[in-house]
């Protein structure tokens, strides 16, 4: 970049000569041609540089294949080996933990860096043509532990698009990847208290019913009416000032006290979600399907395309509909099945056992012995 | 001989005991800090009591910690003092000795465990709970009483200990440690000092007791 900085300065001085010649008296300058020599042999040398560092720059990006478990990601050559491995397999482990995308899945396709290079050259030598890709957005160099969940969020978006309509609008984003009980599960039961509904506020106070109607689980045919209260649609309206046609008639008849308005406006406009708990709930239920109810739980609920969400959700967990969603409500309420405080007979015998053969150990030994 | 052993240990220990009833008929009323009537409150409030109760009970282990602490250590003191010559003078087996020790030391016990008893009993009539959330003031204090007996006779055991045994129990712990150190050096993934809390912390490991929730208020 400097030698071209010199090279162009060198030759906008020759052309400012060159003009003053033309302007002067013309004559032979040996001295100029000379240095105008000078200057295209330095432009030539700096355009091979340039394109030996293009050709260095592309050939470092060639794509290069990882695998861990089904998981095959081609990262670009900035991405070293170790750093590489470390990617595709956290980005296993993320998916295993979740136990939602199918293997079969995951061996139909190849996950590719949008900043590879040479891919389609690595998936013909690598024997890989046959895969769907998926692309991911990397950075060149990528912080491994962050890469390692990005891969993995990309399969399940990839694989969520593959799921029936119903899953797709329920299901939050990136299902619950990399979900801690202990660190979102709180999160999980902020949501629940704080929700605006009354739904919700029943929900925490117990109420099964309104747990399905909260986290959107019925086939109900229409979702405003069941899952909300007018006054609560009337209450998300008034927060805020409504301009544009056709909206706005409708905000403003909902806010003066039409229940029929406010359940048009919520089914007219994206405003009011048709899903009152929010996505850190739904996560939190998958997640309780999944610990409750066996590592394949989610991907075989994920599979079911007959019935209501709950319904599917409850048949993998073999239980009735109601059982399921009070399991999830009291699991996800005592950060995942730890139970209440507790003193039964079960926690005093180990204890006074242990105090017992303290005792027993401080009468037999001591001090003044 | 036991009301004598009982008085002894209360003159030692007084300070440390009014400190710890004090501190334990004040903790399960911190819960309640917002107090009232929650039946109809939003329920944005509840969660914040709720999560405040879980918060607090956190400390309740440690309480029971500086309970067992305190008169584990303090059980000795008196004879530790006065190099164990009273104790060799008495005309009881050492074994008794020992035993009545420790029941004193676990009477003195029993005193801020009651007041726990008596601060979570009052915290609980002061609100008015929503239905769905219930709370547990006996089994909260019969917790905190078990949590505290097994720190005490841990420390009581640690206090009276020879000098062999406790060469013993750091050698196992600086063994634990050294065997850590050689796998990590080895490359292998896999942790003694992480299994051996697990063992211990884990039903029905003798501390699991002082894990798990300890809510006055919970679902």
């Amino acid at each position: 970049m400097c030698r071209r900085a010199v090279v162009w300065l060198a030759l906008a001085t020759l052309g400012g000569a060159s003009a003053a010649r033309t302007q002067g008296v013309p004559r032979k300058d040996h001295g100029a041609r000379g240095l105008l020599a000078r200057a295209e042999s330095l432009l030539a040398d700096a355009r091979r540089a340039d394109s030996a560092d293009r050709w260095r720059a592309q050939e470092q990006r060639r794509a290069r294949r990882f695998d861990a478990g089904d998981v095959t990601l081609l990262l670009p050559g900035t991405v070293g080996r170790a750093a590489g491995r470390v990617v595709v397999a956290s980005a296993a482990a993320y998916l295993n933990d979740l136990g939602a995308v199918p293997e079969v899945f995951l061996r139909r396709h190849v996950l590719v860096t949008l900043l590879a290079t040479d891919v389609d050259v690595t998936l013909k030598t690598e024997g890989l043509l046959g895969r769907a890709t998926i692309g991911i957005d990397l950075p060149l160099v990528p912080d491994t532990l962050v890469a390692g969940w990005s891969v993995a969020a990309a399969v399940v978006r990839a694989y969520e698009g593959t799921l029936d309509r119903a899953w797709q609008d329920w299901l939050p984003t990136d299902l619950s990847l990399g979900w801690r009980v202990a660190a979102d599960g709180p999160a999980a039961v902020r949501a629940l208290m704080e929700g605006d509904t009354r739904a919700g506020a029943k929900c925490l106070e117990g109420e099964v019913a309104r747990c399905r109607l909260w986290l959107g689980l019925d086939d109900d045919p229409d979702p405003f009416q069941a899952r909300y209260e007018p006054g609560e649609i009337r209450h998300l309206v008034a927060q805020r000032e409504w301009f544009y046609e056709p909206e706005r008639a409708d905000a403003e008849q909902c806010v003066a006290g039409s229940d029929d308005a406010c359940l048009r406006f919520a089914e007219g406009t994206r405003f009011v979600p048709r899903i009152p708990a929010g996505a850190a709930a739904r996560r939190s239920l998958l997640r309780a399907v999944r610990a409750l109810h066996g590592p394949d739980a989610l991907l075989r609920a994920l599979a079911d395309t007959s019935g209501s969400l709950g319904q599917r959700l409850a048949r993998v967990a073999r239980v009735p509909e109601d059982s399921m969603v009070a399991e999830w409500r009291s699991w996800v309420m005592t950060e995942g099945g730890q139970a209440r405080v507790t003193a039964g007979v079960g926690d005093a015998l180990p204890v006074l056992a242990f105090v017992g053969l303290l005792l027993l150990a401080a009468t037999r030994g001591g001090r003044w012995r | 001989m036991y009301t004598q052993v009982l008085k002894a240990q209360w003159l030692t220990a007084r300070t440390a005991v009014m400190l710890l009833v004090v501190l334990a008929f004040a903790l399960p009323l911190l819960v309640v800090t917002y107090g009232g009537n929650l039946e109809g409150a939003p329920s944005g409030r509840v969660a914040t009591w709720l999560f405040a109760a879980q918060r607090i009970g956190v400390l309740i282990p440690g309480l029971a910690l500086l309970l067992g602490l305190l008169l584990g250590l303090g059980a000795w003191a008196p004879d530790h003092a006065g190099n164990h010559v009273y104790a060799l003078s008495l005309p009881v087996p050492r074994g008794m000795y020992v035993l009545l020790r420790f029941a004193a030391g676990a009477t003195l016990l029993a005193v801020p465990v009651a007041a726990l008893g008596i601060g979570a009993a009052v915290a609980v009539a002061s609100v008015k709970l929503p239905s769905g959330v219930h709370a547990y003031p006996l089994e909260l204090t019969a917790r905190f009483a078990l949590a505290a007996l097994v720190c005490y006779a841990i420390f009581f055991a640690i206090s009276i200990a020879t000098r062999r045994a406790v060469l013993a129990t750091l050698g196992v712990v600086c063994g634990i440690l050294l065997a850590d150190l050689l796998l990590v050096a080895l490359g292998v993934e896999s942790s003694v000092t992480q299994s051996v809390f697990y063992l211990l912390t884990t039903w029905p490991g003798p501390l699991s007791i002082l894990m798990g929730r300890w809510a006055l208020f919970d679902v």
